[in-house]
């Protein structure tokens, strides 16, 4: 599942208004993808401009992308592992502007400018680390909790995990949470709830 | 049930309950609530869930299911199961009601049995799709009912109440969910679970079944009568709720009541506001005359044509109910593309006379320039051998047709492989129309579920024109681009051999694209050839394999940094998303690469190479 996947169906069985949408469907082809999950905002799919409480980026230029949705209220945890789009190699041959994949300290920097509550960090690694790089959405979904913007403790998800998961299966996917929990220990949230 | 023999949650027999459920299981969730007996469709972005979603639950849930072969099928079969008296659903995109356009302008003279409902998911804002239209126009145009939900619920509900109202009135049924409906998750309620269902018979009436002219006329006046009980039903109905006892109207339709819903609580104007939501069409007089009447002016929001707007101002003017209306008309919203809630809310702003949103003073960012995310070939994909190749004996001067699936993506640099495209098909036709205009060779690219989908008919004809074209057919076994749904290949024999031999072709390559000297032979045996030729290229999806834990696992390639002289070929021919340039350095990264040698064959240094003792993949 999706980390949207998971807060979606974390929240409503929690008897949370849920509403969130997707554009999918072109992640495979390497197109990018993004998801919005409200929780007791109303029935709008879409987030106003300025408006998210949370962005959870699991690639720096799409973290950048969805700027429009970040004000200095937001916090923004992001990914710092480049996935570079296959066009920056086509530019870069073609000795055409766009031939490099921008600095990961510009784009920081350009989204601390906007919103001092930034976590940058190289999830990706923590999710290797836990023994699959495709646990980084659990490893970010652990910042997320970890960093208590939620009013939900990280050991309620990771109940939901396991009822959702045979055993065999959640353990990679827990010790990937943990490590997220663990990696934020430090950060101050935004003061209170969203 | 899944491997875990847990049932899927659409099947859940808990009524009064509600669950958070995407927009398009919420349709096959009410069509299930419907006693829905029968399913078929073709995929399409934003509807393919619906079919993907039958397919896993039709055995457990009784329902007779298929992936047909194109639209017009789909419908024609949903149809005639209908006419035994099957509540039937059928399943596509916007687009797939054009290609069934056919039998569904004479479906509702003819009339159902058993109640039917067509699927038909729009796209504002062109995410996937070559166009935006907007569907409601059918039901004036063609005497469809039309429901036009604006969240999941509403798409459960709708769906569940098109069965009833197509077998009150014997009309086809409608239902036109978006982009933002089908895929957005919101909490829905469980309706029960019919116990029992239509009985299944065919009773002979051939004056009630075919539409001579003579039936026709009869069936055409009964139509008039059909169509104006459906406006009745309609008016009876929950599907046209009203909020606010506030003098300034609001009507809107579809996702975009969402988005006014959320504003009005958010700018907190619940008490100037009246809010009228058009649930489906036609539009009974009768909920609309009233509304008119309790307000001062009408705000419409609707997203595509200013479809409700017209209506409403139509039916203002002829009862001489002299309000203001705004909407696209005015240039309060914009004619194009989808709606948001700051575009909303920017336009009831000005409506109520309100200041402007407020825009947070943010430091605009020193913000690097932002490369492009847009989809690509897969790594190890065949299509981009295919058209590597291809490109190679026909050249930069060919005219190259393509058409609808992932084979799209050989649009633009690096491979360059589409030239012109229309829709469904149309690359073997337009290559004709090319090729019988100037004589040339022209290409055309189209896929193995396309060409069974619509490209059978354009080859005929080709062939009976004798146009010099030769048709490129990348097989790939599977329907990939909108989910890995199975086309007629599948079962793996040479169905798409076979058949274009059949259609009167006698100049038939078959080849594996990865097999270069074959595949590059008969590339130029049809460059040179007379009339129609056709190359099949035959090698499987390399992501419907992985996902299916079948085909070779093969060792990723690695570029020997000793030996590579960074000449750029690999990149600047292939646009493979495996193979990086950084500092200079070419590189290709071990967790893209699918091994299928494509690069390490064109690099002139021969500095690429599998890597050595790589783990075996699964």
């Amino acid at each position: 599942m999706t980390a949207a996947q998971w807060l979606t169906s974390f929240f409503a069985d929690r008897g949370r208004e849920v509403t969130s949408g997707q554009l999918h469907g072109m992640a495979q082809r390497g197109g990018d993808v993004s998801a919005s999950v409200a929780i007791d905002c109303g029935p709008s799919p879409r987030i106003a401009e300025g408006r998210a409480d949370v962005v959870l980026g699991l690639e720096p230029v799409e973290t950048a992308r969805s700027l429009p949705f970040i004000s200095s209220s937001t916090t923004v945890l992001m990914n710092t592992r480049t996935v570079v789009p296959f066009v920056v190699a086509q530019s870069f041959v073609r000795k055409r502007n766009g031939g490099r994949y921008p600095e990961v300290s510009e784009l920081e920097a350009a989204l601390r400018a906007v919103t001092p509550h930034l976590v940058a960090l190289d999830f990706t690694r923590l999710a290797e680390e836990s023994g699959s790089p495709r646990t980084l959405n659990m490893v970010m979904l652990g910042a997320l909790f970890g960093i208590g913007l939620l009013p939900d403790s990280p050991g309620e998800f990771l109940e939901a995990v396991r009822s959702r998961i045979p055993p065999r299966l959640s353990s990679s996917n827990e010790i990937a949470f943990l490590s997220g929990v663990r990696a934020v220990e430090s950060f101050q949230p935004v003061g209170g709830q969203p | 049930m899944n491997a875990r023999g847990v049932p899927h949650p659409v099947l859940e027999d808990a009524p009064g309950t509600s669950a958070s459920f995407l927009g398009n299981l919420a349709i096959v969730r009410g069509a299930l609530e419907a006693g829905v007996q029968f399913v078929s469709g073709y995929p399409g972005t934003p509807a393919s869930e619906i079919g993907d979603t039958f397919a896993r639950i039709a055995s457990d849930a009784d329902v007779l299911f298929e992936y047909s072969v194109n639209e017009k099928v789909a419908v024609e079969i949903a149809f005639g199961a209908a006419l035994t008296g099957a509540r039937s659903l059928c399943s596509m995109k916007h687009l797939g009601l054009n290609y069934a356009g056919d039998p569904i302008a004479t479906m509702p003279y003819v009339g159902v049995e058993g109640g039917m409902v067509i699927v038909s998911a729009g796209d504002p804002s062109l995410v996937t799709s070559p166009n935006e239209q907007d569907q409601r126009h059918l039901t004036r145009f063609l005497f469809y009912p039309i429901f036009d939900p604006a969240t999941p619920e509403d798409a459960r509900k709708m769906t569940r109440a098109a069965f009833e109202l197509s077998e009150a009135t014997r009309l086809p049924v409608i239902l036109r969910p978006t982009t933002r409906v089908c895929h957005t998750s919101g909490r829905v309620e469980l309706g029960p679970l019919p116990r029992t269902r239509n009985p299944i018979r065919f009773e002979k009436a051939p004056e009630r079944y075919v539409p001579l002219p003579e039936n026709a006329r009869r069936m055409r006046r009964e139509l008039t009568e059909r169509y104006s009980l459906a406006e009745r039903w309609l008016g009876r109905s929950e599907f046209f709720p009203r909020t606010g006892r506030g003098k300034r109207g609001v009507i809107a339709s579809g996702v975009a009541t969402a988005y006014v819903q959320q504003v009005v609580s958010e700018l907190h104007v619940e008490r100037e506001i009246s809010l009228l939501q058009i649930g489906a069409y036609p539009i009974p007089e009768t909920a609309l005359a009233d509304f008119l009447l309790s307000v001062d002016s009408v705000l419409v929001v609707e997203e595509l044509t200013p479809f409700v707007e017209d209506w409403v101002s139509l039916q203002a003017f002829r009862s001489g109910r002299q309000i203001p209306i705004y909407g696209k008309e005015t240039g309060h919203f914009p004619l194009e593309f989808e709606y948001g809630p700051d575009l909303v809310e920017d336009a009831l702003r000005r409506y109520l006379g309100l200041a402007s949103r407020p825009r947070a003073a943010v430091r605009v960012p020193e913000l690097p320039q932002l490369p492009p995310r847009p989809p690509v070939l897969c790594a190890g994909c065949p299509h981009r051998t295919s058209f590597y190749l291809a490109r190679k004996v026909f050249g930069k001067k060919t005219v190259y047709c393509n058409d609808i699936g992932c084979y799209t993506l050989g649009y633009g640099e690096p491979l360059d492989s589409a030239d012109v495209l229309l829709c469904m098909g149309s690359s073997i036709s337009q290559a004709s129309g090319i090729a019988r205009t100037t004589g040339s060779r022209t290409v055309a690219y189209i896929g193995d579920s396309t060409f069974f989908h619509s490209g059978l008919p354009a080859l005929v004809n080709a062939v009976q024109a004798g146009d010099p074209i030769t048709v490129l057919i990348l097989n790939n076994y599977v329907t990939a681009m909108t989910g890995f749904q199975p086309s007629p290949t599948g079962t793996k024999r040479p169905v798409i051999e076979d058949t274009v031999r059949g259609l009167g072709v006698q100049e038939i390559y078959s080849v594996d694209p990865f097999d270069e000297t074959a595949a590059l032979e008969a590339l130029r045996k049809a460059r040179g050839g007379d009339g129609v030729n056709v190359v099949v290229f035959n090698s499987p999806c390399v992501v419907n394999e992985a996902r299916l834990g079948i085909g070779a696992a093969r060792a990723p390639y690695v570029i020997d940094e000793a030996l590579c002289n960074a000449c750029s070929l690999c990149v600047r021919e292939l646009g493979c998303p495996a193979i990086f340039v950084e500092d200079g350095k070419y590189f290709i990264d071990p967790d893209l690469c699918d091994g299928c040698d494509l690069c390490a064959r064109l690099c002139s240094r021969d500095a690429i190479l599998p890597m050595p003792d790589h783990e075996r993949r699964t």
